[in-house]
């Protein structure tokens, strides 16, 4: 191994820019967490009161409904995406007439701003106004009403996630597809394998770490997901999609609660550091694993 | 002789003229000289009043102050979110912010803003001789303290009004199904009874014809506040419940077993109305905020409804954005019986009197530069060509004016509405916690709207969690 | 490798592209309508346009400073993540750094924090921390560059860990043995091959940086804002202007498109002379 002084020079600004803007504002959220601070309540000052807002968050409801459905709303879009996107990134590999005007229509959702695609999908789902329910109204009978039906209200916002992040997905396991050596997969098929065994043996173990690091930026953000939700739906109805970004939201813009909002915060960049932490251990750790023994 | 005179006349007036207009300019550049090379730098929501300010009175008074202005135009949370953080934090980043008439008593609980008549009063080499505090109509009563100073310049101001098509209640053939249908006159209602028949014959009438029509608005949005405010502001008060229900001198009490009225009979009765009229409203009701229900009425789509003034004016007048110009007719609000009557005694209000102004935060950097802007926007002499721009008044100055006048009469008499009948509308109660305990029981208010929670106990459950919100604020003991 | 049924791939991706392209279609429909029609029976076709909602977009003078400062702040940011992101990957992939592994991992944790809740930390650092005397961080393009590092800088080191890991070490080794110093190994053997990680990571950290809007709307005021704040101005308590929102919408895909078509080819250029060859 060489100099491991280039190695932390290299590393170096990144630590030192994550650190100012990551780790300072952390630091003063969690200060903030175990406050009572709102600076419109009968006494504005931040007022130390121990781990009180973590043991309130414990018994709100509100909270845990919106945790729930935002786990939910992150496992369907996910999954789908991560799919969908494989099986897109999968079909770009090979050669059709075409193929780059597909590529770029595909990716064009991508650059459609969140609140953008919020308020178009609005547009699009107004009830009775909106193509959507009207052709769905006039076609099949169906009444899509994302004012009253919850469920229709969640699917629709399932879908919308969908249809704008599956390009990215597509995108980096496209990248991770083309960059594999050629010979493994040339041996296998001298040596017979079927299609399904390929993938399952050589493709899918190569690009695992691809996938791993696709589905963690995609749950991430699909966790803290705000603008799109609330310019469709406004987290409604009643709190069928009130997702967690948007609940906290809710807690610090309108109700000024920066203690109790930092709290729900910090305890949401727990979970959310939590399930990716086992994501990782069962993903990565067993590879990791066999090479050392190996 | 006769010549001579004349000339001399000419030769005097011009000579007054002369020495009277530099005097009225002189005050804005002389007072603008000590201030050569400051920015002033104010947030406000991007609406058409503000955005008069920005485009037209902002380069105006430049031009005679030499001091610039720039406004920052943005949406309605981010303006609150980023005033509020920059005079929390006093950075002093704005010299003015836009207050909203429901948000000023949590600025003055927090003491955030100048008080505009006590510094003029302190410093009168400051003064406007245009300025005049007593012109405002009696919208500014709701930014000024209790010893009457004033503590922001209003800028806009508007009254939630009940608005129907004329071109139908006029109908010759609507006003006899009307008549065979109800055994009424078809006019526009002034209780509730008549205004849930008018809307569900409305709604029949568009259902049997295969029209797109239906009987009233409801801004019942499931997930916005907006649905909260049209119940809390515009229907219960007409029901005789007030100011959320909440009884300050009861120790904020909420509920009716501590002496509020949040879920009293009154206001459950209130709740089942407006629920059933939300249910023949049209199909977009349950997604509506206000901004779909002026689209609604303006498309058509419904034969009369609670609107705010704002929007009034381009549903009546501008044919890019309505197909109903010339066919809206205002009027009062319908109301339960004898609630006029306590309201003409004072004891209440029969709708939302809505708007804002602009204030000075004390934490602004250029106070007294700021504070000649503010008396600049508060002049009469600028306030027509802003009322006609951007529709709304401020200043009973602007009543009389021919372009006022003019469009008053193609928006129905809202503005003869506004001056003669203002009075019986209120802006939001004076609550420093106003949207602490609005978000505190909207959630709740969202689930009687999908029917997971009735609206008896819905009411019940929000007047619980008002008073818990409260307590945890610390203003209930 | 070409395809055995080409025609079923173009009707594939045909059915796929009109799914795609609706929405954004529609965002046009709405962009060329005015707001009188856009509250009736819907229509799929399109049978008069009204370019109205466009002559005041592209005349207004501060919505193309938005522009510039759109495309300033997210190049300048997907530049400074991807060269950063890269180095220390590289640095993670061959040193052998203590517990690089928890540093790996700590990254993306920046990328998890919902914002809401951030934004006061960040004004506060803005206007008081990074401050030197008038001058603030504050509504500065290089502010907001920086700041956008805290979840494009974790993406960036994430999407490009594989690319670097992927690349076998016995080749930096064979150029270090050739004399190469530890820049030159970076710039001639591994930057090339990395070529369709970095391209991806590139386009990508850009459009995040493009699209983003709460961070953008609270900490920029006068000089620094961007196109998507300025869209929100268009959603007010008078009424949604749909029309105009939609044409700026429509015309911020144009810079979005032109950067895609641009990078994109580094991403097919891998597919070339990317593969290791032996």
């Amino acid at each position: 191994m060489r100099s491991n002084t280039v190695g932390w020079l290299l590393l170096a600004p990144t630590l030192v820019i994550l650190g100012l803007f990551g780790i300072m504002p952390f630091i003063y959220v969690l200060y903030v967490a175990f406050h009572q601070w709102n600076p419109f309540g009968f006494s504005p000052d931040m007022i130390y009161n121990g781990a009180k807002n973590f043991r309130r968050l414990v018994f709100d409801r509100e909270f845990l409904l919106s945790l729930w459905v935002t786990l939910k709303f992150a496992f369907f879009a996910v999954t789908s995406e991560i799919a969908l996107g494989y099986l897109l990134a999968q079909l770009f590999t090979r050669e059709f007439p075409g193929k780059a005007f597909f590529r770029t229509i595909h990716t064009l959702p991508l650059i459609v701003a969140p609140i953008v695609v919020g308020s178009v999908w609005r547009l699009m789902t107004t009830p009775s106004i909106g193509i959507i329910p009207y052709y769905l109204d006039a076609w099949f009978g169906y009444e899509l009403n994302i004012g009253r039906d919850a469920g229709a209200a969640f699917a629709l916002t399932v879908i919308m996630d969908i249809w704008h992040w599956t390009p990215l997905v597509t995108l980096t396991l496209l990248a991770a597809l083309v960059s594999l050596p050629k010979e493994p997969f040339e041996q296998a098929q001298i040596d017979g394998a079927s299609k399904f065994q390929i993938f399952w043996h050589i493709t899918l173990p190569m690009i695992r770490p691809a996938i791993l690091a696709t589905v963690f930026i995609r749950l991430m953000d699909a966790l803290r997901t705000v603008d799109e939700v609330w310019m469709l739906t406004g987290g409604g109805p009643g709190a069928a999609t009130r997702y967690v970004g948007l609940h906290i939201w809710k807690v610090v813009f309108p109700k000024t609660d920066y203690g109790y909002g930092s709290a729900i915060s910090v305890i949401v960049l727990y979970l959310t550091l939590v399930m990716c932490w086992i994501l990782y251990v069962a993903l990565v750790a067993p590879r990791d694993r066999k090479k050392r023994t190996s | 002789m006769r010549r001579a005179v004349a000339v001399s006349l000419a030769a005097l007036a011009a000579g007054l003229m002369g020495s009277m207009a530099p005097a009225r300019a002189d005050f804005w550049s002389d007072a603008g000289a000590k201030f050569q090379g400051v920015t002033l730098h104010g947030v406000t929501e991007s609406t058409p009043p503000s955005n008069y300010i920005k485009d037209v009175l902002a380069p105006e008074f430049e031009k005679k102050t030499g001091i610039k202005v720039e406004i920052e135009t943005t949406s309605w949370d981010q303006m609150y979110d980023k005033a509020i953080k920059d005079m929390e934090a006093k950075t002093g980043i704005y010299d003015m912010v836009y207050i909203e008439q429901d948000i000023i008593y949590a600025y003055l609980s927090r003491n955030f803003l100048v008080d505009v008549t006590k510094t003029l009063k302190d410093d009168p080499s400051l003064k406007a001789p245009d300025f005049d505090e007593s012109h405002f109509t009696t919208f500014a009563n709701y930014f000024k303290d209790d010893n009457g100073n004033l503590f922001g310049v209003p800028m806009e101001a508007f009254i939630k009004i009940y608005l129907y098509r004329t071109d139908l209640f006029n109908d010759p053939a609507v006003k006899e199904a009307f008549k065979t249908e109800t055994g009424k006159d078809l006019a526009p209602a002034k209780t509730h009874e008549d205004y849930t028949q008018i809307a569900e014959f409305f709604t029949k009438w568009g259902k049997d014809k295969g029209e797109q029509l239906w009987g009233t608005t409801a801004q019942a949005h499931t997930g916005h506040p907006a649905s909260w405010y049209e119940f809390f502001e515009s229907v219960a008060p007409t029901f005789g419940v007030y100011n959320w229900g909440i009884d300050t001198s009861k120790n904020y009490a909420a509920s009716v077993a501590n002496g509020g009225s949040m879920n009293s009979d009154k206001s459950k009765a209130a709740l089942k109305y407006w629920l059933h009229l939300r249910d023949i409203a049209p199909p977009e009701s349950a997604a509506s905020t206000w901004t779909e229900v002026a689209t609604t009425f303006a498309a058509g789509r419904a034969a009369q409804g609670l609107v705010y003034g704002e929007n009034a004016a381009w549903i009546a007048s501008d044919s890019e954005k309505s197909k109903v110009v010339g066919k809206v007719g205002v009027a009062l609000p319908p109301v339960e019986p004898g609630v006029m009557e306590e309201v003409e005694a004072g004891k209440g209000y029969i709708g939302y009197y809505d708007g804002g102004a602009f204030g000075l935060p004390v934490t602004s950097k250029n106070k007294e530069a700021a504070l000649l802007f503010l008396q600049y926007i508060g002049q009469d002499s600028v306030q027509s060509g802003w009322a006609v721009a951007a529709p709304r008044i401020t200043n009973t100055a602007t009543y009389e004016d021919p372009g006022v006048k003019d469009m008053d009469a193609k928006l129905g008499g809202y503005y003869t509405m506004l001056k003669d009948d203002g009075k019986l509308f209120a802006g939001a109660p004076p609550y420093p916690f106003h949207a602490q305990v609005r978000e505190a029981t909207a959630s709740i208010f969202y689930r009687i709207l999908t029917g997971e929670v009735g609206p008896d106990e819905g009411l019940d459950q929000m007047a619980a969690a008002a008073e818990e919100e409260l307590t945890n604020l610390g203003y209930r003991k | 490798m070409p395809t055995e049924r080409p025609y079923l791939a173009i009707l594939l991706w045909s059915i796929l592209s009109i799914a795609t392209l609706f929405p954004v279609y529609w965002l046009f429909v709405i962009s060329v309508k005015p707001a009188v029609d856009l509250f009736t029976t819907p229509s799929v076709i399109l049978d008069s346009v009204y370019w109205k909602n466009y002559a005041d977009v592209l005349g207004n003078e501060t919505l193309r400073r938005y522009m510039m400062n759109s495309i300033i702040i997210s190049t300048g940011n997907a530049f400074l993540v991807t060269t950063l992101g890269f180095m220390a990957c590289y640095a993670l992939s061959r040193f052998d750094i203590a517990g690089k592994e928890n540093i790996f991992f700590w990254t993306i944790t920046n990328r998890m924090a919902p914002a809401a809740v951030f934004l006061l930390p960040f004004f506060l650092l803005f206007t008081q921390v990074f401050a030197i005397g008038d001058w603030k961080l504050y509504d500065t393009r290089i502010g907001m560059i920086l700041l956008y590092c805290t979840f494009n800088l974790p993406f960036a080191i994430w999407t490009l860990r594989p690319t670097i890991d992927g690349i076998p070490k016995e080749l930096d080794e064979a150029a270090t043995v050739d004399g190469c110093s530890t820049w030159q190994v970076i710039s001639q053997v591994i930057f090339p091959l990395a070529r369709p990680g970095l391209a991806v990571t590139l386009i990508l950290t850009w459009v995040f940086a493009w699209n983003e809007f709460l961070l953008a709307a609270t900490l920029t005021s006068f000089n620094a804002r961007t196109i998507t704040t300025g869209l929100s101005e268009y959603v007010t308590s008078t009424g949604t202007e749909w029309g105009t929102m939609a044409a700026i919408a429509i015309i911020t895909l144009i810079p979005a498109l032109i950067i895609f078509s641009v990078v994109q080819r580094h991403i097919v250029a891998g597919l070339t002379f990317g593969a290791v060859k032996e």
